[in-house]
């Protein structure tokens, strides 16, 4: 050091400038990365109060040099939510090493987080550049493109990242994509390999299981949603569907043990409550159903499948005018299915309104294609009021649908229903003289599984209810169709803001929530599991 | 903040007494010191010069007595300690720096070149960057053109530098795989690269380059025969390298950063910061992952030889330390503090002694009783523990029980009565609209030809006060001509200047106020309605109009 200032001092004569210079010269430059690896440890450790620290430290001693330090304080930053700094940091350490792909895979990312994806897309095809081989930049570019709505070139960038180097993330996004274009098959297949090369996974186990069960695979949906829950028996997911398959083979208490594990871990879950709900119901404990249930429409009240059990429930305990207004809440919710307006005549049958019963169940008949129900009770309620030949019009369209589904042995309630139908042929000559009985239209009854002891459960007789002779009350005629047509209300020519409200439905107007794909599925699967008994009941209702 | 780093056991001495030696940052983290602890009482205490980022003990010779040595690596250096006395100063090798950045400065040197040329120059070499600027010149690139002249005239004199620094460091066995066999040094360095130390001469026998910075090291075998070494680095990857792999032979992407790794068998334990553990071969396929209940801190090795068992342990957020064989959970101990390093091995005389110190500052020694075996918890995958507590399902009460029976007696009646009353207040809300429509008496006129938004406003305590209408037309684009305004109020109460006068000229969107005084000329506190409407020249019939409840004049209590 001496012979230093001794070199410095020849060549500069003495003079005040250089005297200063020469003090400090004294002091070495410090090696910018010396405390790199304790930051480090303290971020990986979570420990971020004390690496903040070192990395203050480490950024005065260096005047702001150490790119690692300003690197883990742009990570820390975005952990924290600030995400706008942290990306002003990544920029930085761009700044200073420009030709590490790290730091402008970082830049990327932060960008990505604030929603700019094609400034993301192109600082990753900067950066991908610098790494060709880098899957991580693969991957995020096909995100980020699935979220511009390119799927092609989505795809195509998350395959590339599967052939460097495969990731569960990857396959993830793949299937997605999948998804959103609608291609259930496509996507089944990508999670096939998804779980082959990873196979504890249990998002990957449980998604493919509720993709199957979508499919109506109802075997292998079992075998995944079980391994799933070997792994993780506290998957929300995967319990609520495995639940639900349990409650359509009607074992309820199964079911009833599996949701109070998800009731402790999402106490608000909406589609639990109103499973279990429907747990009870299928119990017969209507009372516990009916709570369950309120629950479940308390926190979603938009989900108009929970107002559907909820109308059922009630059509049940006989409490017609309050399923009344459950059912048209569905219907004002989902205006395009039959089967709700079904309910709807069912309950107004028994309000002793025929005249709007006979409208909505004519929208059910409309909009149903495949429910038999529908024109059994429709057939019903006609010929209780005497129309004949109305009647016999839609109990040929059962029939119709009858065979249709016998021809397609995939859909289960096709074996509740004939056993249904042919209960009815049982007691159909007894009860009322049809005059449809030839031979020809019942030329199926063989086929048909004869009326056992069980199914006489199915249908509570209530003939006296149906057959009595109804009081026409005009006056109550309009109110209903209106109510009817809500489904199509935006056609009613109203220039009026419409008065105050109707009925419990307020948000009538507001759309239907929109689930996606793979959160939708749990909630649609419930719904099968409940109309089972949906049909039966409230079949009987009317039927009788 | 106190804070305990790599405890380390070994026999010190010779003397068969394996000794603890634990770095301690010290209550500031400023005086760093070397303990050395026999039991639980410390035997003796040295000053470091900084806080090591790893430390070692391994046998440097084959002479009598076999006293391993200790070595602590801090930033460029390795120190070496023999019977705890400073032995050897190995330092790593000065990087060669870039040749177009030296010659730069040589040239700066025989003053060839002004420092604003050098700037950009360097600016270049930095964004080509094959190999990365000196401190000196990252430093001088930062300046402002008024330093830069007397930074030059400083350091052009020095030579440029480029130092790298220790990250990791262990020992592997050099020709032996004997537990007392000589061993080298292996070392993980801030520029992507393992060194492998002859352990006599202490010169580089290997070297070795890596895509990242290496955090940790796992190594196995001899270095003259067949060795694998694990390198979990800074990118989340973790590179398997052999003995003659100048580069990694396989790659695990974690897509975590990785908290640990600890080799068991033959299986690679690694422990990243997304709560998970994983089981790799050492061929880089994953065998199993198990989830943590919290963020792993450290990981070390189990090895219990008196009955061959090896398992990891994992010191948790929660202040848990897992013992796991494979995937299974052999046991749990509960500290009172997060611990934050793991040493499992001989202590003392004791042969199984586990070493944990906290976040604290604390040292916790637990001594494993001579008799224990670890049994893998095999029944515990049963149900989840929630699975047996009750639902909670909503009670209902006696009133709900009764309203629903009265519905199933009077379901129809009430339906009707409900329909009616619907029916009616439907048939009065849209009477009161169309009444309010015909007479104008809504604020905001929606006809096509003279769309308008009025509001008004009263300011003032009275007896005079001020009320000011704002008057907007709501059409995109056509002005409205030929408005007036008209007052109506009671006489008695209210004098207005003017009751009735003309609005000019509305452009669209713009928002008009129009003010005018009131005087309430009551003096018993009473006020009333003042209504305004708004008409168009030549029709009787209002646009709009508006009703403004005037306040109690307070003025007038006080005069």
């Amino acid at each position: 050091m001496a012979e230093e200032r001794l070199a410095t001092r020849t060549q500069f004569p003495a003079s005040a400038e250089s005297q200063k210079p020469r003090l400090k010269k004294a002091q070495e430059f410090p090696i910018l990365e010396k405390q790199n690896w304790l930051i480090h440890l303290h971020y990986i450790r979570k420990d971020y109060e004390a690496c903040k620290a070192v990395i203050k430290e480490q950024l005065q001693e260096t005047q702001g040099l150490c790119e690692y330090a300003i690197y883990v304080q742009a990570l820390i930053f975005r952990l924290e939510g600030n995400i706008q700094e942290s990306l002003e940091l990544f920029q930085t350490c761009a700044v200073l090493s420009p030709q590490c792909a790290d730091n402008l895979k970082q830049v990327a990312r932060s960008l990505f987080l604030l929603g700019k994806h094609k400034a993301a897309i192109e600082v990753y095809n900067e950066a991908a550049k610098l790494n060709q081989k880098d899957w991580e930049i693969c991957h995020n570019l096909g995100v980020c493109y699935i979220y511009l709505k390119q799927f092609d070139k989505a795809h195509d960038q998350l395959h590339n990242a599967l052939h460097l180097n495969r990731h569960d993330l990857t396959y993830i996004m793949l299937g997605k994509i999948h998804l959103l274009q609608g291609d259930l098959d496509k996507a089944i297949e990508i999670y096939k390999k998804a779980v082959e090369f990873s196979p504890e996974n249990t998002e990957l186990l449980t998604t493919l299981g509720l993709l199957y069960l979508q499919l109506g695979i109802y075997q292998k949906a079992f075998e995944h949603l079980g391994n799933a829950l070997t792994y993780d028996p506290t998957n929300y997911k995967a319990i609520l569907a495995a639940g639900s398959m349990m409650q359509t083979h009607g074992d309820f208490d199964v079911a009833l043990t599996k949701y109070r594990v998800v009731a402790c871990a999402v106490p608000e879950s909406p589609p639990l409550w109103n499973n279990i709900g429907m747990c009870f119901f299928g119990k017969k404990k209507y009372v516990a159903a009916i709570s369950c249930l309120k629950r479940a429409n308390y926190l979603a009240p938009f989900d108009w499948k929970i107002l559907y059990n909820l109308g059922l429930v009630h059509l049940t305990m006989q409490q017609y005018a309050s399923a009344f207004h459950f059912v048209s809440a569905a219907i004002n919710l989902q205006p395009k299915m039959g089967e709700l307006f079904m309910l709807l005549a069912v309950a107004l049958t028994n309000l002793e309104d025929p005249e709007n019963a006979r409208r909505a169940y004519a929208e059910a008949a409309r909009l149903d294609r495949c429910n038999p129900l529908v024109n059994l009770n429709y057939a019903v309620l006609l010929y209780n009021q005497g129309e004949r030949k109305g009647a016999l019009a839609q109990f040929q369209e059962m029939e119709k649908k009858i065979r249709l589904l016998k021809d397609s042995p995939s859909l289960e309630f096709d074996a509740e229903v004939c056993l249904f139908i042919s209960a009815q042929e049982a007691r159909w000559p007894r009860s009322w003289e049809l005059p449809c009985r030839s031979g020809r239209r019942w030329s199926g009854r063989n086929q048909l599984k004869t009326p056992s002891q069980s199914t006489g459960a199915l249908q509570p007789a209530k003939l006296p209810v149906c057959s009595s002779p109804w009081a026409l009350t005009r006056l109550w005629d309009r109110p209903c169709r209106r109510q009817l047509r809500t489904g199509n209300s935006h056609q009613v020519p109203e220039q009026q803001p419409s008065p105050p409200s109707r009925r419990l439905c307020p948000w009538s107007q507001s759309p239907p929530q929109e689930h996606s794909q793979l959160k939708h599925q749990p909630r649609s699967e419930k719904h099968r599991s409940r109309t089972a008994p949906g049909q039966g009941s409230s079949g009987g209702d009317v039927a009788g | 903040m106190a804070f305990l780093c790599f405890p380390a056991l070994a026999d010190l001495h010779g003397d068969g007494e394996y000794k603890l030696v634990v770095g301690d940052l010290g209550p500031s983290g400023q005086h760093p010191r070397l303990k050395v602890l026999k039991g639980p009482t410390v035997l003796t205490e040295s000053p470091l010069p900084a806080l090591p980022a790893a430390a070692a003990t391994f046998l440097m010779e084959q002479h009598e007595p076999r006293t391993p040595a200790l070595a602590l690596a801090s930033g460029p250096c390795v120190y070496v300690y023999k019977n705890l006395k400073p032995y050897f100063k190995f330092t790593l090798p000065q990087l060669p720096p870039n040749p177009l950045e030296q010659d730069l400065w040589n040239q700066v040197k025989e003053d060839r070149i002004d420092p604003l040329t050098l700037k950009e120059m360097l600016e270049g070499i930095r964004e080509k960057a094959e190999v990365p600027l000196s401190v000196q010149s990252l430093r001088f690139l930062q300046l402002e053109l008024s330093e830069m002249e007397a930074f030059v005239s400083q350091h052009k004199s020095k030579s440029i530098k480029r130092q790298t620094v220790i990250t990791t460091m262990t020992t592997l066995k050099k020709n032996l795989a004997d537990e007392d066999a000589v061993s080298c040094l292996v070392l993980g360095t801030e520029n992507k690269e393992l060194l492998v130390l002859d352990p006599e001469a202490f010169t580089i026998l290997a070297k070795m380059s890596l895509p990242s910075v290496p955090v940790f090291l796992e190594v196995s075998g001899q270095f003259d025969v067949e060795f694998r070494l694990a390198a979990a680095c800074r990118n989340g990857n973790i590179y398997i390298l052999r003995r003659d792999s100048k580069r990694p032979k396989y790659c695990i992407e974690l897509s975590a950063q990785p908290v640990g790794l600890v080799r068991v068998h033959k299986v690679l334990v690694v422990g990243s910061n997304q709560d998970t553990l994983h089981g790799f071969t050492h061929k880089g396929k994953k065998l199993w992952t198990v989830q943590m209940p919290a963020a792993i801190l450290t990981m070390n090795l189990l090895e219990q030889r008196s009955r061959s068992l090896q398992a990891v342990m994992a010191g948790l957020a929660n202040g848990e330390v897992h013992i796991y064989h494979d995937k299974a959970l052999l046991n749990v101990i509960r500290t009172p503090d997060v611990v934050t390093s793991l040493c499992f091995g001989r202590y003392g005389r004791e042969d199984n002694t586990l070493i944990m110190t906290t976040r604290g500052g604390g040292l916790i020694i637990k001594i494993l009783k001579r008799t224990a075996v670890f049994v893998e918890a095999r029944g515990e995958a049963g149900p989840p523990p929630a699975q047996a507590m009750k639902l909670n399902v909503p009670r209902k009460t006696r009133l709900y029980v009764d309203q629903t029976l009265r519905e199933r007696e009077a379901g129809t009646a009430m339906h009707r009565t409900f329909q009616t009353d619907l029916y009616l207040l439907r048939l009065r809300a849209a009477r009161a609209y169309v009444q309010a429509l015909e007479s104008s008496l809504n604020p905001v006129s929606v006809t096509a030809r003279e769309p308008l938004k009025l509001h008004a406003v009263v300011q003032g305590l009275g007896p005079t006060f001020k009320l000011t209408l704002h008057l907007q037309n709501t059409s995109t684009a056509r002005p409205i001509l030929g408005l007036l305004v008209c007052f109506l109020y009671n006489e008695v109460l209210y004098a207005l200047p003017r009751a009735f006068f003309k609005v000019p000229l509305l452009v669209p969107g713009l928002n008009y106020p129009l003010e005018t005084f009131v005087e309430s000329l009551s003096d018993k506190g009473i006020s009333d309605i003042i209504k305004v409407l708004v008409l168009r020249e030549g029709q009787s019939a209002p646009l709009l109009s508006a009703h403004i409840n005037m306040p109690v004049s307070e003025g007038l209590e006080a005069t």
